[in-house]
């Protein structure tokens, strides 16, 4: 059966072929289009003609990605606080994926969690849940030091090892001839391919396109977020921040979060909160608190940007030829985005490279690991917003604080400092995390604190 | 442009205390440097990228040809003209020499103005905004030809007073044929005359008719009188056979009048009229010797010709000036007397002043001296005009009495292009008085003049320059008439337009649409030079990427 070619895209999907469903599989010489050369698009390539080599199967791999890792500057970036768990780059290691010092820096070993009651530092719990920070690009606009290498393009170059190529081409439509997606490059080039795979992210307008396509994915649910770079210098950096991430628990309506990351000459703001916008910024630099820690009058901010973030994920991220990873897909919420990155890639490559290209066997074989990360970020909610009901109360902020600190000096068992730790690293789900809430060591320590809390000399922090 | 802080503006808006700029771009048009290197302020950046962005535009080759001319012409009636002879300020402020060699401009504006007369494309009109007035020029040099084509365009009755049998001016009686071939001239000429525009040779205001008939006769004049009286040496031995003013020998040279001026030739001077005056004799067999009394770099002319004169066997002796000329008992000229100079304090002009050395004199054999140390205005039957030292003086936008307006080289020796430009802004100014409208204003007013370290050289490959055919110099002495420069190919042409950096102006690149993965730039459906894509700031990130790979200066931060 044959259908005249570039037929709108409602229609094809009314009529692909019956039998297409036969040969909805990845043969050799099949040609895989990736959208998209974040981490997701590269992991996925990576272990697409990986997998392919290991059972003999040549793969055609085209990585269309408009920019370039290798500037420096925005240009070459992919916005995001660049923290990666020890263990994520652990198992990446294990994965043949060796990430080097230019690539990634280790050592940061402590938290700090600011509140107006007190700060506290909080040592990692175990070193193999230690975290490394690193730059999407070539670091920011204004670097003095040569001294990052780009995280997306170093996996990019892993992907390009394996034998995949990027095109510097932007994605601007989807075409389906005959059941098969044409790809409509931003200069009116078109190219069929046998599966897409689609990991633009969530800053990226392709995504909404697909709304109306066969695999009817809708995009992501977003909010934006701000993202600078004080340019303080290596001595300054070390002494302000330490060895540490400063995260911040304060009152202040409608942040949801905010950190600041070392990063050699630099440090890196991220900053998430409802609606966003320039007052919030200044309400939070000129908090007590921050001011405290973090005076900004003299540090001078190179580079900025208000990237959107995941916030839900894509409703069946998949269809017949087409899977959708990364943030296009599912990812974790507020975190270890790479990392969610990582494993929905790795689970579409295997599900296309063993099992097949249709919307069934996606859902069968792909979508459990969507499943198991959404689900998850379900309990993430319940603890964001316990969360932020402790954050609004002061009784609850001092309890955090004293209870904390007590673990951390008197050795107890760490139950506040690690559901903290976890929470703000990703090194966890969420789902263990609030299994340790309900630990009874937990919940009699936090009681005991709480009351502690409510007698007006309550506060013992340590202040870091 | 969308306000920063208006609902439809992605990310966290702009306001005093914002640490960074929001990197939110604005498409900002700026002004190239090739258009403010330009007398005429012409539209060089668009001509050429109407051109070189053809496909884009959905234009063929001949469209976008004729848009270009016309672009040129809106401006400058005379592409081919100026294209062999400007000395072509834009090209020394080309951004592109930063990165190889500076655009062929000039070899392209003839290209353009040569295709123009074979395919006999007319010149550009404007409709509908004409009035009853008409309008009188002296002098059918380029500035009154300028003058009566902008007038003409517009519709204006326009009458020409040319004292000469033909028009041109200095490009016909002063630039000699092997670098602006007659015919060249004629064809452009021609194309103002098929305006409607009168030419009554022969008709010396002065002479044949007064200042006074004319003004009665017209609503307005334009004086475009040139400076056509030679200057002499004011050297004894100065008067009597075998000396000539440069432009009177040119002028003799031009017409094919016979003229013998021996064999050994001293040219005084070092300006435009000297050399062309050197390659002239050179050309009429003569041993030829330029005297300058200042050094190389002081010389006024076009810096390629005195090349191409020195390399067609000119002598060049610097820094000497003539004391007296020596004849022999039958009058004839013997030998000049020169006296060797050297360079002290900068004088007004800031050129260094040359000062005589003492007991220096060097003699030199002639047959013949043509002086060609300056020009002035015959301003007989004009004393009563505004005027400084035998030039013209204008204030208020050109005008130099009630109703009179003057331009060119009667205000001041200059090039051709500057000429032209003064009879157009002359033209615009008096439409504007006719018509009861707002003075005009420059079109480059308020628009920021984009500099070298906005554009990304590297976007472009290094390339070399058209470069035109030349005759050798051996070629260039066995026929006189030739013209030295060719034209450049159709392929030359094309590929040099496309070298053009599009300075400051949207030239479609799409990397700001590549680099913007959130779709805030969108192709539009009509494009042309500078406009390429819509921008809405709705899913804006703040991040600047697009400001950061834009090659030309077009985006910047809001
Ligand atoms: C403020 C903030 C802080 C964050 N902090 C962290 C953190 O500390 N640690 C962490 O693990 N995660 C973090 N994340 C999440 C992380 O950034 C994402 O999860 C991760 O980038 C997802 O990778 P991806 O490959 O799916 O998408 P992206 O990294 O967004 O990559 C998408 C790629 O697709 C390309 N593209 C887009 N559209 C097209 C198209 N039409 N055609 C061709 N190519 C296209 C883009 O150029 C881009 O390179 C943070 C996110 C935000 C917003
Ligand atoms: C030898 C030479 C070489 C040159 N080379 C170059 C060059 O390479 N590039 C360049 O850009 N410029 C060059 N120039 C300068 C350029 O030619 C002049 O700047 C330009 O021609 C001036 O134009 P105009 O219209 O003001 O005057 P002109 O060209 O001098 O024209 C004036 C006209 O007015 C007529 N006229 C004068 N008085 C009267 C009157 N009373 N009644 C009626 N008509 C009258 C004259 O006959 C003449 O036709 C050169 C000049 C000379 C002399």
């Amino acid at each position: 059966m044959r259908f005249p070619s570039q037929r709108s895209v409602a229609d094809s999907f009314s009529s692909i072929p019956l039998d297409a469903g036969a040969d909805l599989a990845l043969k050799d010489g099949s040609r895989v289009a990736v959208i998209g050369g974040g981490p997701a698009g590269s992991f996925f390539s990576y272990f697409l003609l990986k997998m392919a080599e290991a059972i003999d199967l040549e793969l055609e791999v085209d990585i269309f990605e408009p920019r370039f890792f290798t500037r420096g500057g925005p240009s070459g970036c992919n916005h995001c606080g660049g923290i990666v768990s020890e263990s994520l780059v652990q198992i990446l290691a294990a994965e043949g994926i060796n990430l080097p010092t230019e690539v990634v820096q280790r050592g940061i070993e402590s938290y700090v969690v600011h509140m107006d009651v007190g700060s506290v530092a909080i040592q990692s719990p175990a070193k193999e849940s230690r975290i490394a920070a690193l730059y999407r690009g070539n670091g920011p606009r204004d670097g003095s030091e040569l001294q990052w290498e780009s995280f997306d393009g170093y996996l990019q170059g892993m992907a390009v090892e394996r034998g995949a190529r990027v095109r510097h081409k932007l994605v601007t439509g989807v075409d389906w001839t005959d059941g098969k997606p044409v790809l409509i490059e931003n200069d009116g080039h078109a190219s069929a391919y046998d599966l897409v795979t689609v990991s633009a992210g969530v800053n990226s307008n392709f995504i909404g396109m697909l709304k109306d396509s066969p695999a009817g994915v809708a995009p992501p649910k977003t909010t934006r977020t701000y993202i600078c770079e004080f340019k303080v210098g290596r001595e300054g950096v070390h002494e302000i921040m330490g060895n540490a991430m400063h995260v911040f628990l304060l009152s202040i309506p409608r942040l949801e979060f905010a950190a600041l990351i070392p990063k050699g000459e630099f440090v890196t703001m991220v900053m998430l909160g409802d609606e966003l916008d320039q007052e919030l910024v200044h309400a939070f630099l000129d908090d007590p608190t921050v001011r405290r820690c973090f005076p900004t009058d003299e540090k001078p901010v190179v580079c900025s940007c208000s990237p959107l973030i995941n916030m839900g994920a894509t409703k069946r991220p998949y269809g017949d030829r087409i899977v959708m990873i990364g943030d296009s897909g599912v990812t974790r919420l507020y975190k270890d985005g790479i990392g969610a990155s990582y494993r929905t890639a790795k689970a579409a490559a295997a599900t296309a490279v063993y099992q097949g290209i249709s919307a069934d066997t996606f859902e069968e074989h792909y979508w459990p690991a969507c499943k198991a990360i959404s689900s998850d970020n379900a309990i993430g909610k319940v603890i964001f917003g316990v969360t932020t009901l402790f954050k609004h109360s002061k009784i609850s902020r001092r309890a955090i604080l004293r209870m904390t600190s007590l673990e951390q000096e008197q050795e107890k068992a760490p139950h506040m400092s690690s559901v903290l730790w976890n929470m703000f690293t990703g090194s966890a789900p969420y789902k263990e995390i609030f299994t340790s809430t309900l630990h009874p060591g937990f919940i009699g320590s936090l009681v005991w604190n709480l009351a502690h809390g409510m007698r007006p000399s309550g506060g013992n922090g340590k202040v870091a | 442009m969308s306000d920063a802080t208006s609902p439809e503006a992605g990310g966290l808006g702009n306001d005093e205390r914002r640490l960074t700029p929001a990197y939110r771009p604005s498409q900002v048009e700026k002004q190239a440097p090739c258009q403010a290197g330009c007398p005429n302020c012409g539209d060089i950046r668009g001509w050429i990228g109407t051109v070189a962005q053809r496909d884009k535009l959905g234009l063929t080759k001949e469209e976008a040809y004729e848009r270009a001319w016309r672009m040129i012409t809106d401006v400058n009636p005379f592409p081919s003209v100026l294209g062999r002879v400007c000395p072509h300020p834009c090209e020394t402020h080309c951004n592109r020499a930063e990165h190889d060699e500076p655009l062929a401009i000039n070899a392209m504006e003839r290209f353009l103005g040569d295709w123009a007369i074979e395919a006999d494309i007319p010149l550009p009109t404007i409709d509908g905004e004409a009035g009853p007035e008409w309008v009188g020029v002296v002098g059918a040099g380029p500035s009154g030809l300028s003058f009566a084509y902008q007038m003409a365009r517009r519709g204006y009755r326009v009458t020409v007073y040319e004292g000469r049998e033909k028009a041109g001016g200095m490009l016909r009686f002063g630039i000699p044929d092997y670098r602006l071939p007659p015919a060249v001239l004629d064809a452009e000429i021609e194309k103002i005359e098929r305006l409607g525009v009168e030419i009554e040779l022969e008709t010396a205001v002065g002479r044949d008719v007064s200042l006074q008939e004319l003004k009665q006769r017209h609503a307005a004049l334009y004086l475009g009188i040139g400076a056509q009286a030679g200057r002499g040496l004011g050297v004894p031995g100065e008067d009597g056979p075998g000396v000539w003013t440069g432009t009177e020998f040119l002028s003799l040279v031009n017409c094919g009048e016979p003229v013998d001026p021996g064999t050994r030739v001293a040219v005084i001077g070092g300006g435009n009229t000297a050399i062309d005056a050197a390659r002239a004799a050179r050309r009429l067999g003569a041993e030829v010797t330029i005297l300058y009394r200042r050094s190389r770099t002081e010389m006024p002319a076009i810096e390629h010709e005195i090349d191409d004169a020195l390399e067609e066997g000119v002598e060049l002796v610097l820094l000497a000036s003539p004391v007296r000329l020596e004849r022999q008992p039958n009058g004839d000229l013997a030998t000049l007397i020169a006296q060797r100079m050297e360079l002290g304090e900068p004088d007004d002009s800031g050129r260094r002043r040359p000062v005589p050395i003492p007991d220096s004199e060097l003699e030199l054999p002639v047959s013949a001296v043509i002086a060609a140390v300056s020009q002035a205005p015959d301003i007989r039957g004009f004393e009563d005009l505004d005027q400084d030292g035998g030039w013209f003086l204008t204030g208020n936008g050109g005008a130099v009495g009630d109703g009179v307006w003057a331009g060119g080289d009667a205000l001041g020796l200059g090039i051709a292009g500057m000429a032209i430009v003064q009879g157009r802004h002359a033209a615009e100014a008096l439409h504007a008085r006719f018509r009861g409208l707002a003075p005009p204003e420059a079109p480059e007013n308020g628009k920021r003049l984009v500099g070298a370290d906005e554009i990304i050289m590297e976007f472009h490959e290094t390339r070399p320059p058209a470069l035109p055919e030349r005759l050798s110099p051996e070629e260039r002495l066995a026929a006189p008439m030739a013209e030295v420069s060719g034209r450049i190919t159709e392929e030359q042409f094309l590929a040099e337009t496309s070298r053009c950096f599009s300075c400051g102006s949207c030239f479609g690149c799409s990397q700001c649409e590549m680099f913007c993965t959130s779709g805030c730039f969108t192709k539009l459906e009509e494009v042309g030079p500078g406009i390429y894509f819509t921008l809405t700031l709705e899913q804006c990130q703040e991040c600047g990427k697009c400001v950061e790979v834009c090659p030309c200066g077009f985006l910047e931060v809001n």
